[in-house]
C-alpha cells in the first residue's frame, strides 16, 4: 500500500473524521430515540394519527431510517480509520495499535451496537400499530 | 476535488492529528456550561411535555397568549451583547487593556438593559397572571426567572472581571478568566433564543 | 521542562525541598483547609461509610419489624420514613460519594498527577456532601425524614397529600448534594483529560479512570433532570405552582419521566465505577492485564450512553403507546451486550492468568456471582408480561439489591482491602478479611434470596407488616436472620480496617504487585505523589521497567507545580502551579448551607444572607492574582 501524504488541510479535517467515527452512531441514536418517542407519544396522546398532514407511520419511518443511515456512515468511517491505522501500525516498530486505532475499534463496536438498536426499533415500526397501548 | 480532500484527511497522520490543547479552566467551564445546558433542555422539554399532554386550550385558563414586542426588544439587546466581549477578549490578547475595559462595560450595560426590560415585562405580566394562576404561569415565571438569574450571575461575573481589569490583573498572556467569563456569557445569551422560541414564539404557531 | 537551576541540585536535596513545600502542619486549620486529594478522598470514604452504617441500621430495623407476621416494632409512619431514608441514603449519600471517594484518592495517583485539576473545588465538594448528608440524616432524628419512597412519586409527595417538612428535606437536600456531585464530576473529567502523565495516551488510560470519567459524563447529563424535578416539586409545595397538579394543567407523569431520566442512568452511575474497581483489582491477582482492553473501554462508554435510553422502561405499567415503549425496550435488551462483554473479559482474565487468592479477589468473585444473578432476574423484567406480574413486589427488592449490593458494595469492600496500603500505609489482616467475606457473602444471599420467593408468592414491597398464613413467614424470618449475619460480616470489615490502622503491619511498597501508577509511588504516597513526573510507555506502567527506573532518575519537578499534557496523546504542554490549602472551600460550603437551611425553614432573609455570603466568598476565592512585575511590564 502506498503511503498517503497528509497535508495541513487534511490534518485539520482528519480529527473530525475520527470523531465522527467514534460518536456518530451515539448521536444518531439519541436523536432517533427522542424524536421517535416524543412524536409517537405526543401525537397519539393528542388523539391524532398524522403530523402536519403526514401519516404518523411515515414520520416513524423517517425517524428510523435517517439515523440508521448516519450510523451506517459512521460505521464505515470507523472501519476505514481502523484499516488505515492497522496498516500504519504494521510499519511501526512496536506494532501495537495507537490511540487512533483504539478509537477506531471502539467506534466500530459502538456503531454496530447503535445500528442494531435502531434496526430493532425499525422492526417494531413494522409490526406494531402506531398508537395501540 | 472532494476525493482528494477525503484522501488527505483520512491519511493516518491526519486522522491522528490532535487539535491545539486547552487549559484546565477552559475544560472546567465547558463542562459546567454543558450540564447547565442539560438543565435548560430539561426545563424546556418540560414545557413542551406539559403543553402537548394538556392539549387545547393552551394556556389552560384565562391567560392570553403573550405579546411579543417587549421580548423581541429584549432579544435585540441581549443577542448582540456577546460581540463586545469577543472584541474585549481579542483586545487583551494583544495587550490592549482599554479594549478589555470598554468591551466589558458595553456588555454589562446591555445586560443591565435586558434585566430592566425583564422587570418591566414582569410588571405588566403580573397584573395579568402569576405563577399560581395555572401551569402556564408556573412555567413562564420559572423558566424566564431562572434565565434572568443566570443573566444576573453573568453580570456579576463580568463586573468582577471588569473590576479585576481596572486593577490591572490581566495581560496579553494572563487573561484566562476573561475567556472563561466570555464562555459563560455566550451561553446565557444563546439559551435566551431557545427560551424566546419556547415561551413566546411557539405560543403563536 | 524544569528550570536549569534545579538540574544542579542533587536529587536528595530536591526531594527534601519538595517535602518542605508540600508538608501540611498537623493543626486544626490545616485539617479544615487541606486540599490534598488523598486526605479528601479518605474523608469521602469515611463519611460515606458512616452514612452506609446509618442507612444499614435503618435496614436492620425494617428487617426486625418484618421478622414475623404482625410485628409491632415500628409504626407505619416510622416504617415509611425508614425505608425512604434507607433507599435515599444508600443511593445518594453512600454509593456515589463512596465511589467518588475512591476516585478522589486514586485517579490523580493512577494518572501520575500531583493532585486533582481543581483541588479547592474538590475540598468544596466534600464539605457540601457532608452538610447535605447531615441535613438529611438529622431530619430522621427529628422525625421529619422524607417518607414518600426513594423515588418520591407525585401526587403522594405533593400538596395536599404530604404536609410537613419531610419532602422539603428530600428536594432541597438532594439539590444541595447535587452541587457536590456535579463539582466532583467536572473535576474528574478535567483531571483525566489534562493531567495524565506524559505518554499516557487515551489507549493507555487505566480502566478505572475510564469508568470514573464515563460516570462523570453521565452525572453531567443525568443530574439536571433530578435537580429540575426536585426544584419544580419544591416550588409546587412551597410557592403554589402547578407543575404536577392536573386540575391546573400540570401532569403527574412528568415526575416519573424526569425522575427516571435521571434514575436509570443513576443505576449505572453507581455500578460503572464499581466495575472499574473490579478491572483495577483483577490484574494484581491474575498476574496479567484485563483481557480485551479496547472492548472493556467500548463497553464502559456504550453502557454510559445507552443507559439514558431505557428510562421509559420503568413505566411499562402506565399505558403509553407500545410502539413508543418498544424503542426503549430495544435499548434495554441490547444494553446487556456491553455488560456481558465486561463479564466475559473478567472471566477470560482469570482463566488466562495465574490466580493468587487474597481477600480483594474473593470480593471480586463474590461480586461476579451476585451481579450475574441480578442480571438474570433483570432480563426477566424485560419480558413485559412478567414485569406486570411482579412490579412492586419483593421480587423487585431482591433484584435491585443483587444489582446494587452485588454490583457496588462487593467491589467497594474489595477495593477497600486492595487500596488500604495506598490509603493508610497499612495492611489488613488476611484471616479477618476472609471471615468477613464469608459472612458478608453468606449473609447477603441469605437476606436477599428469600425475597425472590416471597415476591413470587405475592408479597408487596413497602408494607410495614403482613398477616400470617400466606406462606411468607418462613422466607421473611430467613431474610431477617440473614440481615443480622450480614451486619456481623460488615462489622468485621470495619473492625479489620480499624485494627489495621491502629496496629496493623506497615505495608511493603507495592504489596500486591499492581499494574497502575498508584503502586509506583511510595506506599502510602507522599503529599506530592511523585517527585519526578512518571513517563508512561504502555498499559501497565507499574510493571514497566522503563517507567520505574525513570521515576528514580528523572529530574524532580520542584515546587507546587503540576504538568499539563495534551488531551488525546498526553504530550507535555506546560507547567502550572497548584493552589495551596485554603479555608475558602469550607466557607463557601457553609454559606450554601445557610441558603439551604433558610429555604428549608422558610426563613427567606436567612437564605438571602446565605446567597450574599456565598457571593462574597466566591469572589475572593477566584480573584485573579496580581501580575508579577515582569508580567506587568511585558503587557
Ligand atoms: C446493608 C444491607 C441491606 C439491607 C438489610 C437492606 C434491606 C432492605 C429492605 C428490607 C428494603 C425494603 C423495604 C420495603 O420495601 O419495605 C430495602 C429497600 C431498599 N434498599 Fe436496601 N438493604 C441493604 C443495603 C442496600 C444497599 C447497599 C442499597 C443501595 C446501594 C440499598 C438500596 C435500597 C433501595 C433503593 C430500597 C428501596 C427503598 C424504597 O422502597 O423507597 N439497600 N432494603
Amino acid at each position: 500500500m502506498t503511503t498517503i501524504r497528509s497535508t495541513a488541510r487534511g490534518r485539520r479535517l482528519g480529527p473530525a473524521f475520527s470523531w465522527f467515527g467514534v460518536v456518530g452512531g451515539a448521536v444518531a441514536w439519541s436523536v432517533h430515540l427522542i424524536a421517535a418517542w416524543a412524536v409517537d407519544e405526543l401525537t397519539c396522546g393528542a388523539g391524532r394519527a398524522t403530523v402536519a398532514g403526514v401519516p404518523l407511520v411515515a414520520v416513524m419511518w423517517v425517524a428510523v431510517i435517517v439515523p440508521a443511515l448516519v450510523t451506517a456512515a459512521a460505521l464505515a468511517v470507523s472501519a476505514l480509520v481502523w484499516r488505515r491505522e492497522s496498516a500504519a501500525a504494521r510499519q511501526r516498530a512496536d506494532r501495537g495499535y495507537g490511540r487512533t486505532g483504539m478509537l477506531g475499534l471502539v467506534g466500530l463496536g459502538a456503531n454496530a451496537l447503535f445500528l442494531s438498536i435502531i434496526v430493532a426499533g425499525g422492526a417494531a415500526v413494522l409490526v406494531l400499530p402506531v398508537c395501540q397501548p | 476535488m472532494t476525493g482528494k480532500l477525503f484522501t488527505e484527511s483520512t491519511a493516518p497522520e491526519a486522522l491522528a492529528a490532535e487539535p491545539a490543547p486547552r487549559s484546565t479552566g477552559w475544560w472546567g467551564m465547558v463542562g459546567f456550561v454543558t450540564t447547565e445546558a442539560a438543565l435548560f433542555a430539561v426545563l424546556l422539554g418540560t414545557f413542551f411535555y406539559l403543553r402537548f399532554q394538556h392539549g387545547e386550550p393552551w394556556p389552560p385558563r384565562e391567560i392570553e397568549r403573550p405579546q411579543l414586542t417587549v421580548p423581541l426588544i429584549m432579544t435585540a439587546v441581549l443577542l448582540p451583547s456577546s460581540l463586545p466581549v469577543v472584541w474585549a477578549e481579542r483586545g487583551i490578547r494583544r495587550g490592549q487593556r482599554w479594549r478589555l475595559r470598554l468591551g466589558l462595560a458595553a456588555t454589562i450595560v446591555m445586560g443591565l438593559t435586558f434585566l430592566s426590560l425583564q422587570v418591566m415585562e414582569y410588571q405588566t405580566k403580573l397584573r395579568e397572571f402569576t405563577f399560581t394562576t395555572d401551569v402556564f404561569g408556573s412555567l413562564f415565571y420559572a423558566i424566564t426567572g431562572f434565565h434572568g438569574l443566570h443573566v444576573a450571575v453573568g453580570l456579576l461575573i463580568l463586573s468582577w472581571v471588569l473590576a479585576a481589569s481596572l486593577r490591572g490583573s490581566f495581560s496579553s498572556h494572563k487573561h484566562e478568566r476573561v475567556s472563561l467569563a466570555a464562555i459563560y456569557w455566550h451561553f446565557v445569551d444563546l439559551v435566551w433564543v431557545a427560551i424566546l422560541f419556547t415561551v413566546y414564539l411557539s405560543q403563536h404557531l | 521542562m524544569t528550570t536549569t537551576s534545579a538540574q544542579a541540585v542533587p536529587r536528595a536535596v530536591a526531594v527534601a525541598r519538595l517535602e518542605e513545600q508540600w508538608r501540611e502542619q498537623r493543626s486544626l486549620r490545616s485539617w479544615f483547609a487541606t486540599v490534598d486529594h488523598k486526605r479528601i478522598g479518605r474523608r469521602y470514604l469515611v463519611t460515606a461509610g458512616a452514612f452506609f452504617g446509618l442507612a444499614g441500621i435503618d435496614a436492620l430495623l425494617l428487617r426486625t419489624q418484618l421478622a414475623r407476621a404482625g410485628g409491632d416494632v415500628l409504626s407505619p409512619d416510622q416504617y415509611n420514613q425508614l425505608f425512604t431514608m434507607h433507599g435515599t441514603a444508600m443511593i445518594f449519600l453512600f454509593a456515589t460519594p463512596m465511589l467518588f471517594g475512591f476516585g478522589n484518592a486514586l485517579v490523580p495517583l493512577m494518572l501520575g498527577a500531583r493532585d486533582m485539576a481543581f483541588p479547592r473545588l474538590n475540598a468544596f465538594g466534600y464539605w457540601v456532601f457532608l452538610f447535605a448528608g447531615l441535613i438529611m440524616f438529622s431530619s430522621q432524628f427529628l422525625g421529619v425524614a422524607p417518607n414518600g419512597g426513594w423515588f418520591a412519586y407525585v401526587p403522594l409527595t405533593d400538596l395536599p397529600y404530604s404536609l410537613g417538612r419531610n419532602l422539603d428535606v428530600y428536594t432541597l437536600g438532594l439539590i444541595f448534594l447535587g452541587v457536590s456531585t456535579t463539582a466532583g464530576a467536572i473535576n474528574f473529567i478535567v483531571t483525566s483529560i489534562k493531567l495524565r502523565a506524559p505518554g499516557m495516551s487515551l489507549n493507555r488510560a487505566p480502566l478505572f479512570v475510564w469508568a470514573i470519567v464515563a460516570t462523570s459524563f453521565m452525572v453531567l447529563f443525568a443530574l439536571p433532570a433530578l435537580n429540575a424535578a426536585n426544584a419544580l416539586l419544591f416550588l409546587d409545595r412551597r410557592f403554589g405552582t402547578h407543575f404536577f397538579q392536573p386540575d391546573a394543567g400540570g401532569n403527574t407523569l412528568l415526575w416519573q419521566h424526569l425522575f427516571w431520566i435521571f434514575g436509570h442512568p443513576d443505576v449505572y452511575i453507581i455500578v460503572l465505577p464499581a466495575l472499574g474497581i473490579v478491572s483495577a483489582i483483577l490484574p494484581a491477582f491474575c498476574r496479567r492485564g484485563v483481557a480485551a482492553y479496547p472492548l472493556v473501554v467500548l463497553a464502559t462508554i456504550t453502557i454510559a450512553i445507552i443507559s439514558f435510553g431505557v428510562w421509559v422502561h420503568h413505566m411499562f405499567a402506565t399505558g403509553l403507546p407500545s410502539l413508543s415503549l418498544s424503542f426503549f425496550s430495544a435499548a434495554s435488551v441490547l444494553i446487556t451486550i456491553p455488560s456481558g462483554i465486561q463479564v466475559f473479559a473478567w472471566v477470560a482474565t482469570m482463566l488466562f492468568g495465574r490466580i493468587v487468592v487474597r481477600v480483594p479477589l474473593l470480593f471480586v468473585v463474590g461480586f461476579i456471582v451476585t451481579f450475574v444473578m441480578g442480571g438474570v432476574t433483570g432480563v426477566m423484567f424485560g419480558i413485559t408480561a412478567f414485569d406486570m406480574q411482579i412490579t412492586d413486589s419483593y421480587f423487585v427488592v431482591a433484584h435491585f439489591h443483587y444489582v446494587l449490593f452485588g454490583g457496588a458494595v462487593f467491589p467497594i469492600i474489595g477495593g477497600l482491602y486492595y487500596w488500604l496500603p495506598v490509603l493508610t500505609g497499612k495492611m489488613a489482616s488476611e484471616v479477618l478479611g476472609r471471615w468477613a467475606f464469608g459472612l458478608v457473602f453468606g449473609g447477603f444471599h441469605l437476606t436477599f434470596f428469600p425475597m425472590h420467593l416471597s415476591g413470587l408468592l405475592g408479597m408487596p414491597r413497602r408494607v410495614y407488616t403482613y398477616p400470617t398464613g400466606l406462606g411468607w413467614d418462613p422466607w421473611n424470618l430467613l431474610s431477617t436472620i440473614g440481615s443480622y449475619v450480614l451486619a456481623v460480616g460488615l462489622l468485621l470489615v470495619v473492625l479489620s480496617v480499624v485494627l489495621a490502622v491502629a496496629r496493623g503491619p506497615r505495608a511493603a511498597v507495592d504489596p500486591w504487585g499492581g499494574d497502575t501508577l498508584e503502586w509506583a509511588a511510595t506506599t502510602p504516597p507522599r503529599p506530592y505523589n511523585f517527585a519526578s513526573i512518571p513517563q508512561v510507555f504502555g498499559l501497565h506502567p507499574a510493571w514497566d521497567r522503563r517507567t520505574l527506573s525513570r521515576l528514580e532518575t528523572d529530574e524532580v519537578l520542584p515546587g507546587h507545580q503540576a504538568l499539563l499534557t495534551s488531551e488525546l496523546d498526553a504530550r507535555p504542554q506546560r507547567l502550572v502551579s497548584m493552589p495551596e490549602a485554603s479555608l475558602r472551600p469550607l466557607l463557601a460550603a457553609l454559606a450554601l448551607l445557610v441558603v439551604v437551611l433558610g429555604l428549608l425553614w422558610a426563613v427567606y432573609w436567612l437564605a438571602i444572607a446565605g446567597v450574599v455570603a456565598t457571593i462574597v466568598v466566591v469572589v475572593g476565592w477566584l480573584w485573579p492574582p496580581q501580575l508579577t512585575r515582569a508580567e506587568a511590564e511585558a503587557a
